[in-house]
């Protein structure tokens, strides 16, 4: 600077080249955030496609084997009847890698929706410009809700792609779009409760993920467990009872079970929302 | 003259442990205003206050005429704000960070950016995790200052800058000053302010323990006087001499404060063999310590 007079930015190579600044997702927060979140998302989208896809592909194996023989402990979880399509996705497809991963999902964004930049301090500077917390929450949130509503949309198209060939055509395309709407409502669930929990209690972004997961974990041991130490109740208490035990796959979509997931979730952020507009922000 | 920021007996409690104790201090429209004190008095405390990041446990916090939490969004709009440790997401690039916290603001010219930057030497293509901890701070600064707020509000401003970059640092704040801008700008070191503060205030354990412009501290800047005679000290006739404090003898030597002209003094010492004199002024950093350690005339401390 001393000695020479940098030209101007414009002809430089190597500096601000004329055009924009990168600001085409600048429109809102909830656009910004999706954009910053494009790579992350992208791998929880293909992971969630891929897994479906290739375990669905394992139908044709699976039933020709008409494997009798499942651990009487494993009865709760789903996996007691793979001789049918739909028995057979309950179980290893959405019965345990879909709805596991989109709970990760759910708790790993919404860590991210107030915790990771409340631990950073990312927050304090976005806050202290004209936009409320509320506000922030929401765009937040949303884009998670778009996340989770591509991650279901990746399983759904990949259920679409292997239903001919692998002999699940069976299950009604409609049996596909209930069951994957209820995969999104559950990362919206646990996306919830990360979102409420990092908002209302201001932790870490580990201790928001910790929790949300654990909870998430518990919920799906005690789901699978109940019938076997003679609870059923307890299986209402879970999330994933609302999210598969009507087997959307066949009876399609469920009104009551959406309104369950929808208004947990909806608690979840409002109360979020409102101790994180009581509180002090942390630092 | 009106009043750019004005708190009235605020107190901040974090649990037991006290943040502020009843600060009570105004800051004028187009002054830039120094805010000192060492680690941990409340600097950073007052100025979440200001924003609405933290609510205080009593008292008042009136920013540009509004209250903080109750107007927070139309304050936030008039107020430039860095914070003491800078952090954005380190996803983005400087220049994509800086437009989106603009379009936050309603958008900011992209030539106004270019500018600042352009000033700064800081490169907008590159990615935030890749900046050091200076070129960070260069982003802070220009998103600080790209929309020309009424207030500037500054935490730390020049903690990890160069010299060259504190200098134009420094030009922007006296060009804000110029546009009738207000600059209330927190450090703990003395010299970093002197240069561009109209007024000084230094917090100490939460309190206010001086408010005054740097010429008036620098008044109140003493010298510390060592006199030896031929003979004893006549401790008594120097004690009672106007401005004189703190005396000790030691044998023939005598050393004391000197708060007022030292023409008594010289007067004084005129009328005795004089075998050594030494004075020591303490200088405005001197002062400073003075204040931080608890040594400061709080009873002078402008309320």
């Amino acid at each position: 600077m001393t000695t020479s007079t940098p030209s101007p930015a414009t002809t430089a190579p190597g500096r601000v080249a004329g055009g924009s600044l990168g600001g085409a997702f600048n429109g809102s927060v909830f656009t910004r955030t999706l954009w910053d979140n494009r790579r992350s998302l992208l791998v929880w989208a293909v992971a969630a496609g891929l897994l479906a896809l290739v375990y669905a592909s394992f139908y044709p194996q699976v039933s020709a084997d008409s494997m009798a023989n499942v651990p009487e402990a494993m009865r709760g979880f789903g996996f007691e009847d793979t001789s049918t399509a739909a028995g057979y996705l309950r179980g290893a497809v959405f019965g345990l890698l879909v709805p596991l991963l989109v709970t990760f999902y759910g708790a790993a964004t919404g860590a991210r929706t107030i915790s990771t930049d409340e631990e950073s301090g990312y927050l304090d500077l976005l806050l202290a410009h004209p936009i409320s917390r509320t506000r922030l929450l929401l765009h937040r949130y949303a884009a998670l809700a778009a996340g989770a509503i591509l991650i279901a949309a990746a399983v759904f198209a990949a259920m679409l792609a292997v239903r001919n060939s692998a002999d699940l055509d069976s299950i009604a395309v409609s049996g596909f779009a209930a069951q994957t709407l209820n995969v999104a409502l559950l990362g919206l669930l646990f996306g919830a409760v990360a979102t409420g929990i990092g908002a209302a209690f201001g932790r870490s972004r580990g201790a928001v993920f910790g929790s949300t997961a654990g909870l998430g974990v518990l919920a799906y041991a005690l789901h699978g467990l109940a019938p076997q130490i003679g609870a059923e109740w307890l299986r209402y208490l879970t999330p994933y009872h609302y999210y598969i035990d009507h087997q959307p796959l066949i009876n399609g979509v469920n009104g009551g079970d959406i309104a369950v997931l929808a208004s947990c979730a909806t608690v979840a952020v409002a109360a979020g929302v409102w101790r994180l507009n009581q509180r002090d922000l942390r630092r | 003259m009106a009043a750019a920021i004005e708190l009235i007996d605020l107190t901040k409690m974090y649990g037991a442990r006290r943040g502020l104790a009843g600060l009570s201090m105004t800051v004028r429209v187009g002054e830039v205003f120094g805010f000192l004190g060492p680690n941990g008095a409340g600097k950073t405390t007052t100025i979440r206050l200001l924003l609405d990041l933290i609510r205080p446990t009593s008292g008042t916090v009136r920013v540009l005429g509004r209250a903080a939490r109750r107007d927070a969004i139309e304050v936030h709009r008039r107020v430039g704000y860095l914070p003491g440790d800078f952090a954005v997401d380190g996803r983005q690039r400087a220049g994509e960070c800086l437009a989106f916290l603009a379009a936050l603001r309603g958008g900011v010219p992209a030539d106004r950016i270019r500018e600042l930057a352009d000033r700064f030497d800081l490169d907008l293509r590159a990615r935030i995790k890749s900046l050091s901890k200076g070129n960070r701070q260069k982003v802070g600064l220009v998103q600080a200052f790209m929309h020309d707020p009424e207030l500037l509000i500054l935490d730390e401003p020049t903690s990890g800058l160069d010299p060259l970059v504190q200098q134009t640092f420094l030009d922007l704040v006296g060009e804000a000053k110029r546009a009738g801008r207000t600059v209330f700008m927190s450090s703990h070191i003395m010299s970093e302010v002197e240069a561009v503060a109209d007024r000084v205030a230094i917090v100490r354990d939460g309190r206010l323990v001086a408010l005054d412009t740097v010429a008036d501290l620098r008044d109140r800047s003493f010298l510390r006087v060592a006199i030896g005679f031929a003979g004893p000290a006549p401790a008594a006739e120097f004690a009672a001499l106007p401005g004189v404090t703190d005396l000790a003898v030691d044998g023939s030597t005598m050393s004391f404060r000197l708060d007022s002209s030292p023409d008594s003094v010289v007067k004084a010492a005129a009328r005795h063999t004089v075998t050594s004199l030494r004075t020591e002024t303490q200088d405005l950093e001197d002062l400073f310590h003075t204040f931080y350690t608890g040594g400061g005339d709080t009873a002078a401390a402008d309320r």
